[in-house]
């Protein structure tokens, strides 16, 4: 039990993290929160940032054997694929942040895509895409995406250049060999083609990725929604398949593992799924036979509730920053209440502890 | 055919009958208007802590109390009294008496935001305030509710009398229970109707606690009405009774 220890003053790499440091909290910078998690952190974890003024994640046995997988990838070979699976409030959102920043800190270009469920739900202008007539575009979440993107990858996006010409409209194109940072910069400024800039990016990333000039991390959560069904539809009411979305159809092409250089990190969760049971969690259960098969064959990383050790060291950490206000839950007895109300689940314990 | 089968319970619980209808006025026991059971019915003993007490640590006294609770008729308890360490009474009255239509699970969830948004609020003071203000800044939102609350309760109030054809508002002093209730029910109210439509509950309540936990703000100010009303008609005030 580790008393007292519950943080780690680990400001350097996140490469020391082992199995000893399993169930204590490590600091992430702010600059780090501006630029690599822009977007991506579950907005309850954002509030906590926020009221603590620190961001402090727990070292977990999922992530460390990810990071142990990711150092020793071998990069001639194709693109591993790693998808976390879990109930709901295990953490697996978080788990997936707790690899972005590692390899952010290894400085690998990372390709996140905070919640893939988003993309196929409430879009309010759908474009006829002016790529291809059958797909549809989505301009405002693309240029969203393009925007923190761009504030992740700064320093990447001068270095790569495309290797194609691309004619956006009569007056404007991207010459060969330009920077990737116009295509994007083309993307944000018109809004219309933001979902073909990003279109661009993906294929531009896949390709050059195999040449070795910088590790490729694409992270996605929620990818079942790639292969769902989309509450969207047409003007004439009839519902879109998901790979009528432009944005989608790309994606799918990018969690394909025909490329090297990298890794894919992705999560599967119930919550904002749509069509889907609530007590599904598995990933058979979640993808379904067409995802299964386009995913197959992925290393499955089960994300499961907090072991006793975990609990404690949670509890410490709430205790240290005066998050328990309640006199009662410092006692035993108000530990073991928390322990069976939240069935050491994290999401559950969060909640509970927020208003103690 | 409900009330053939309140009666028949009534009757089974053999010769001391739990009868309603009869009212009986002892003095030292009060009565609860709408209450089904009699006089006899003893409140339940929810405390973890009376019966894991071991037999051996038990006074005369409590043996005694025990073998006679063993004759006694005990009332049902009710599904919202727990054994849990973070019950507090004050909060479920509160919590019911926001409740809508028994929509209890909406009514605590609000509750529960609502203890968290004071809670975040002022973490938010604390972490901006310099050291010697940090010591004065109350982060407990049990605290600090049960301590707004204190301040909206009223010490007097006003009751309609009849006298000649007439109502007067005669000022007259509140019980507790009456006092505790008004506090509540005017920062409901206030919540409710005085605040924008599309504002949330939890953000609405959280600013009013704060605000009565400083003794500022509207709730506060109506508690000051009240007395000075009754102060103004206090010469009414031998048209009362009791």
């Amino acid at each position: 039990m580790l008393k007292g220890m519950t943080r780690l003053i680990s400001r350097v790499h996140k490469a020391k993290h082992g199995e000893q440091h399993e169930g204590q909290h490590y600091n992430i910078s702010f600059q780090d929160l501006k630029t690599v998690f822009s977007h991506g952190l579950p907005p309850r974890f954002v509030m906590q940032v926020k009221t603590f003024n620190e961001a402090c994640l727990m070292v977990r046995r999922p992530a460390l054997e990810l990071l142990h997988y990711l150092k020793n990838t071998n990069f001639a070979h194709p693109a591993v694929r790693y998808v976390f699976y879990g109930e709901k409030g295990t953490g697996k959102t978080l788990s997936l942040c707790h690899s972005i920043h590692f390899c952010a800190k290894q400085d690998w270009l990372i390709l996140h895509i905070p919640d893939a469920h988003l993309w196929v739900k409430n879009c309010r202008d759908l474009l006829q895409s002016t790529y291809n007539k059958q797909r549809f575009d989505q301009p405002l979440e693309a240029s969203t995406w393009l925007k923190n993107f761009k504030t992740a990858n700064e320093h990447f996006l001068s270095q790569i250049k495309v290797q194609e010409k691309y004619v956006w409209n009569k007056r404007e194109s991207t010459e060969k060999g330009s920077p990737l940072g116009e295509v994007v910069e083309q993307g944000i400024m018109r809004v219309r083609n933001a979902t073909d800039a990003v279109g661009i990016v993906l294929k531009e990333l896949k390709r050059q990725s195999s040449l070795g000039i910088f590790r490729l991390l694409v992270a996605v959560d929620g990818v079942n929604a790639l292969w769902g069904r989309t509450t969207l539809k047409r003007e004439d009411k009839s519902p879109i398949a998901p790979e009528e979305l432009a944005f989608i159809y790309n994606l799918r092409k990018m969690v394909k593992n025909d490329w090297q250089g990298g890794a894919i990190v992705l999560t599967v969760s119930q919550t904002g799924s749509l069509f889907k049971p609530r007590k599904a969690y598995l990933p058979q259960e979640l993808l379904g036979k067409e995802g299964f098969d386009a995913l197959d064959p992925f290393i499955p990383i089960l994300v499961s509730n907090y072991n006793p050790k975990e609990f404690e060291s949670c509890i410490h950490y709430y205790l240290e920053n005066n998050w328990l206000q309640h006199e009662k839950a410092h006692t035993e007895e108000g530990k073991k209440e928390l322990l069976f109300l939240s069935n050491r689940n994290p999401g559950q314990l969060e909640r509970l502890c927020a208003y103690l | 055919m409900a009330a053939s089968a309140v009666t028949a319970v009534r009757g089974s619980s053999g010769l001391l009958l739990g009868v309603r209808s009869v009212v009986l006025r002892l003095p030292g026991l009060t009565q609860v208007r709408w209450s089904r059971y009699g006089p006899q019915y003893q409140d339940p003993q929810i405390d973890k802590g009376y019966y894991r007490k071991p037999l051996a640590a038990l006074t005369e006294e409590e043996k005694y109390e025990r073998e006679l609770r063993k004759t006694q008729v005990i009332k049902a308890a009710p599904a919202t009294r727990t054994s849990s360490v973070f019950e507090d009474p004050v909060i479920s009255k509160f919590t019911n008496m926001m409740m809508k239509g028994g929509n209890k699970i909406l009514a605590r969830s609000l509750m529960t935001q609502t203890l968290e948004a004071v809670k975040r609020k002022q973490f938010e003071k604390y972490h901006a305030a310099s050291a010697e203000e940090q010591a004065t800044i109350e982060c407990n939102p049990y605290t600090i509710f049960h301590q707004a609350l204190k301040n909206c309760e009223p010490v007097i109030g006003l009751v309609s009398i009849l006298r000649g054809g007439h109502f007067y508002q005669v000022p007259v002093p509140l019980a507790d229970r009456r006092r505790r209730f008004l506090a509540m029910k005017w920062m409901i109210t206030e919540c409710r109707q005085k605040k924008h439509r599309r504002t949330l509950m939890p953000e609405k309540l959280s600013q009013e606690l704060l605000e009565a936990f400083h003794s500022q703000g509207p709730v506060i100010r109506r508690k000051h009405d009240m007395h000075k009303m009754a102060e103004a008609n206090r010469a009414l005030a031998h048209y009362r009774w009791w």
